[in-house]
């Protein structure tokens, strides 16, 4: 029954994703006053990619591999995450150092995929992400310790719980506010969607992919977008716990629209920065949450 | 400041609301002035080339078929919609119609052939003839270009009178350089 | 009365710089010519033409363009010619000479007159011209797989010739600084609406160094208009130059033709010119103010800037019946008249849109995320501007009062009151700032010119008499981007015999590689944007090439697409 609400996890995260970028997308298009695609287009993208022709130009086999890790690691952590208020059934197996190497290893899938062919702009946009990963993960990091602090232990689910259930405080406080100002780099928009900015690097790492490969790709990012939110909200909005299981699913979900509103409605408003001027930027909120959680180790 | 001027940027957008037109599904005809395709009435036009004579394109060709027919010839293909032609017309015959929507397949769409049988000389009982040079071939016709219909050649040269060598230079023309 | 104080002595009027140069190169000088109070003619001898040049210049001369041109059949020479441009004392100088087609060798300027380097590589092209001393002379303008010995200007040349391509020729581009990584933009790139090949070096995120190969976009107006098409028909190939500054090209050659004919305008001719003009300002100003958000990832400010821009292209479909080529100007005058109805209509949009331009300011301007990511971005300092001959917002971004229209007025814009705004930021913020102005600007001079047109006065004034050939005609027009300049020769047959087209970006496209320097490769699609470019403007000369059999397939499908005469 268990592994039940686990496969119900990845598949709620699966077919959920795209929807919320089809929303992004038509806020977006609503702030510079135009229609918008409707609001399946993803899926539609998706499914039409599925059918076209994966072209490696590479000849390496990584080149084929990268997008199946990625997507592999992705649906792991979509497994683990905490959705509605019961944890799944592998969430006794594993810890919040899994969830944080599970994400990581997806980064470093784009990065294997973007470094095995030879095209400059893949090696210039996979560059930036690996210094945005770098500066980044860290944040993600610090909101789960945060977590497993106050909840005394590592579980995922215990983590992401803990800031309620040991009480909200100053640190819980400081770390939302972090998280909300790491939010658009975690989801990748401006103004931080630097490793693949259209006009300077023709879509960055991803740029010889094609096809089912380039499918994959897309459900990594669209997922890892809504597992940020997610995180987000399981986190910080008390609300969750407690519900019955299906009304608990239903709150998560519309508090993931609200960021995803959030997170257009930013996207849409800011240009994009440079890689230099971000760094700046990260490095000051990594500083931020490390004291967040000096302070929940202290207590407070 | 960072905030407000965001705010701002949000609220610039409320007032104006979502642009998009639903062309082509509702359909969106261009204001009147509009230079849209020309179009020529077979009943007012005289023959003088006129417009063949200033068309910038050269997509306008002239042709005497034989004593008293003359073909005019409008080749949409290469038209910049420019409205000479309809500014020279003595008789007002061409008129920039309001049809843009001109993209096709067939390239009969955009064309526009007229054959005009032209007047007599109430002396000689002749129709003037460019094929001749006398003098009012050459007070009248300055620039005017002689194409060859069937192979739809651009007009190499302009000169200011007919010429016969240039006639059979046209009709023989090969592109040079290979 | 103006005065230019820079150089040695104070240059008041045309009679005070011909006396200087008479005292200075008695025997060089042949002769001058002043058809008129802001227009002198100098004939060189071409030995001494370096001199008289770096003279110039010193003496306070913008180095505008040169224009060579073929004289085999009468004098068997190849002419060339310079100009410069007195902004202070408002007229400009042109100097003449010609060299002997046997031995077309002259002294290249390059080196001191850095702005000079594109016109000589591409009088070397296309008419056989060989300058002694050119720093970097390689091909500009011609395909690199073109034959040697073929110069397209020259009359023995058809228009539409296709020689056979040369062998296993590349353009070789220039040296990498060392360390460094070569990224190519172009000549297909998201960041550049038009082809052109942008190699830049780059080391981790810096930008070393950029080599530009360009002129992917040949047409070969100029000469098609010398060879096929008559006068009044030019205007409406001028006006295709651009898809954006069609009417101050067709505006600069109609008004450089007036001149070498001695043909007269009516105001109110004048007055519909320089409204239509203004028109084409706001609309490609709001256009490139999208284009600057799109290339710093703020797509918001893109679409709402072509939301207002859109309201400009309705109002001209409804005044010129198209909503960018206007067609409205011809030799003589201009085709279309502007209406009282039609006045209050333009009013009203002007009101709607100034009102939206000044929300658009607000939230841009005080925008610091777009600070950010444009103050300091592309430095060029006010004396490399001088030297590279910048023009246009570019050049005024940078501290240089210049705008032709208050320099050299023409049209209706002697009798109009406004203000060149200038910034001294010498970056791309400067650029922004100085165009959001330049809009207000705009309606303010519209807003003039409507209420100020005569009231009657034919819309076209006739020549009266054939043009005599072999007039020496130029011209400038303030276009949205800068300066463009018209050289016409007068020729027989109807048509011009020599017609030269220089727009704003073939001067401002030179000096990106300067102001690429030490920038992070991020901001390289702002920095080369900031100079607003249109490539087509600055690609039009010489034969159409239809590519070559040769080994890059992809070129000859594309140069066969983009080529406009296509045989059936």
């Amino acid at each position: 029954m268990r592994f039940l609400y686990s496969f119900l996890n990845w598949l709620i995260f699966l077919f959920c994703a795209p929807f919320f970028e089809g929303v992004m997308r038509r806020i977006t298009a609503r702030v510079q006053s135009r229609k918008g695609p409707p609001l399946l287009q993803p899926y539609y993208d998706i499914l039409k990619l599925l059918g076209k022709e994966s072209m490696n130009s590479t000849g390496h086999r990584i080149f084929n591999a990268a997008p199946m890790i990625a997507f592999a690691s992705i649906s792991a952590v979509a497994v683990l995450a905490p959705l509605g208020s019961r944890p799944g059934a592998l969430a006794s197996h594993a810890d919040i150092i899994t969830l944080i190497y599970l994400l990581t290893l997806g980064g470093v899938s784009v990065l294997l995929g973007a470094l095995a062919s030879r095209n400059t702009f893949a090696v210039i946009g996979a560059s930036r992400e690996m210094v945005t990963m770098i500066m980044v993960e860290p944040v993600l990091a610090m909101t789960l310790i945060l977590g497993a602090v106050k909840a005394k232990s590592l579980m995922p689910v215990g983590a992401a719980f803990g800031a309620k259930t040991a009480g909200f405080g100053i640190s819980s406080a400081l770390m939302l506010v972090v998280y909300l100002l790491a939010l658009q780099a975690f989801a990748g928009r401006q103004p931080f969607d630097i490793p693949e900015a259209e006009v300077e690097l023709l879509e960055g790492p991803y740029i010889e992919y094609s096809g089912p490969g380039y499918a994959l790709f897309r459900c990594y990012i669209m997922m890892k977008r809504m597992f940020y939110a997610g995180l987000f909200i399981a986190a910080f909005v008390p609300v969750i716990r407690g519900l019955p299981y299906v009304l608990g699913l239903m709150a998560h979900l519309a508090g993931i629209l609200v960021v995803f509103v959030i997170i257009s409605l930013v996207g849409a408003t800011n240009p994009r920065l440079r890689i230099d001027q971000a760094v700046k930027y990260y490095a000051v909120l990594i500083l931020a949450a490390l004291c967040a959680v000096g302070l929940a180790a202290k207590g407070f | 400041m960072w905030l407000t001027s965001k705010i701002k940027q949000i609220l610039m957008v409320l007032k104006p609301g979502v642009v998009t037109l639903k062309y082509p599904f509702e359909p969106r005809p261009a204001p009147e002035n509009f230079r849209g395709a020309p179009h020529w009435d077979h009943t007012k036009c005289v023959g003088c080339a006129g417009c063949a004579n200033h068309c910038p394109a050269r997509t306008i060709l002239v042709r005497d078929l034989c004593q008293d027919i003359r073909i005019l010839f409008y080749d949409g293909s290469r038209c910049t919609y420019c409205g000479r032609c309809a500014d020279l017309c003595p008789e007002k015959a061409i008129v920039m119609t309001e049809r843009f929507e001109l993209a096709t397949g067939d390239r009969e769409d955009i064309t526009e052939n007229l054959e005009l049988f032209m007047l007599t000389c109430q002396r000689c009982g002749r129709c003037y003839d460019m094929e001749i040079n006398n003098a009012i071939d050459k007070l009248d016709l300055k620039g005017y270009r002689y194409d060859s219909l069937k192979a739809r050649m651009v007009v190499r040269k302009t000169s200011d009178r007919m010429d016969a060598e240039l006639l059979d230079e046209t009709e023989n023309y090969q592109r040079p350089g290979k | 009365m103006r005065v230019t104080d820079i150089g040695e002595m104070a240059i008041r009027n045309v009679k005070d710089l011909s006396e200087i140069l008479k005292a200075a190169f008695p025997a060089a000088i042949k002769g001058t010519e002043s058809p008129a109070s802001n227009r002198l003619y100098v004939d060189v001898a071409a030995g001494a033409v370096k001199d008289v040049s770096l003279k110039l210049v010193s003496l306070g001369g913008r180095f505008q363009i040169s224009v060579g041109y073929d004289d085999i059949g009468r004098r068997n020479a190849l002419g060339y010619i310079q100009t410069f441009a007195f902004d202070g004392a408002g007229f400009i100088a042109a100097l003449r000479t010609e060299v002997p087609v046997a031995s077309p060798e002259l002294d290249s300027v390059a080196a001191d007159i850095p702005g000079a380097d594109w016109p000589e590589r591409e009088a070397a092209d296309l008419l056989g011209l060989k300058f002694k001393g050119h720093p970097k002379p390689k091909r500009l303008v011609l395909a690199d797989d073109w034959p040697e010995g073929i110069h397209p200007l020259r009359k023995d040349v058809p228009y539409n010739l296709i020689p056979p391509a040369a062998e296993d020729v590349a353009y070789r581009l220039d040296e990498a600084p060392p360390g460094t990584t070569v990224v190519p933009v172009g000549p297909f790139h998201a960041s550049l609406h038009e082809p052109e090949h942008f190699a830049v070096y780059v080391d981790g995120e810096t930008i070393k160094g950029c080599d530009y190969r360009g002129f992917m976009v040949h047409r070969g107006i100029e000469k098609l208009c010398q060879t096929q098409v008559t006068y009044n028909e030019v205007p409406f190939i001028a006006e295709r130059i651009c898809g954006i500054c069609g009417s101050v090209h067709a505006a600069a050659y109609a008004q450089a033709v007036e001149e070498a004919g001695g043909m007269t305008v009516s105001r109110r001719a004048a007055y519909i010119r320089t409204i239509m003009l203004e028109i084409e300002r706001l609309h490609s100003h709001l256009l490139w103010i999208g284009l600057a958000g799109h290339m710093i990832g703020f797509d918001t400010v893109f679409m709402q800037a072509w939301r207002v821009r859109e309201r400009i292209m309705w109002l001209s479909e409804r005044i010129t019946g198209n909503r960018k080529t206007y067609g409205m100007i011809i030799i003589g005058g201009v085709r279309r008249d502007i209406t009282p109805e039609i006045g209050d209509e333009v009013l009203g949009v002007l009101s709607e849109v100034e009102a939206e331009v000044r929300i658009l300011m607000k939230s841009v301007i005080g925008d610091t995320a777009v600070h950010r990511r444009t103050k300091g971005v592309g430095y060029l300092s006010k004396e490399d501007a001088v030297r590279w001959c910048l023009v246009g917002p570019t050049a005024r971004a940078r501290g240089i009062r210049m705008d032709v229209r208050k320099d050299h007025p023409y049209a209706a814009y002697g009798e109009m009151e406004f203000d060149v705004p200038v910034a001294d930021s010498c970056d791309v913020w400067g650029t922004v700032v100085v165009r959001f102005l330049e809009i207000f600007e705009s309606i303010r001079i519209l807003r003039q010119a409507l209420s100020k047109m005569p009231d009657d006065g034919p819309l076209q004034t006739a020549a009266g008499a054939p043009l005599a050939p072999l007039k020496h005609g130029l011209f400038c027009v303030e276009a949205p981007r800068g300066e463009v300049i018209h050289y016409v020769i007068t020729g027989e047959e109807n048509r011009p015999e020599r017609w030269r087209v220089r727009a704003p970006t073939y001067p401002n496209l030179q000096a990106v590689p300067s102001m690429l320097m030490n920038n992070q490769f991020a901001d390289f699609p702002i920095i080369v944007g900031s100079i607003d470019p249109c490539y087509s403007c600055t690609d039009r000369v010489a034969v159409i090439e239809i590519g070559a059999k040769n080994k890059y397939i992809l070129d000859r499908n594309k140069l066969e697409e983009i080529s406009r005469r296509r045989k059936t």
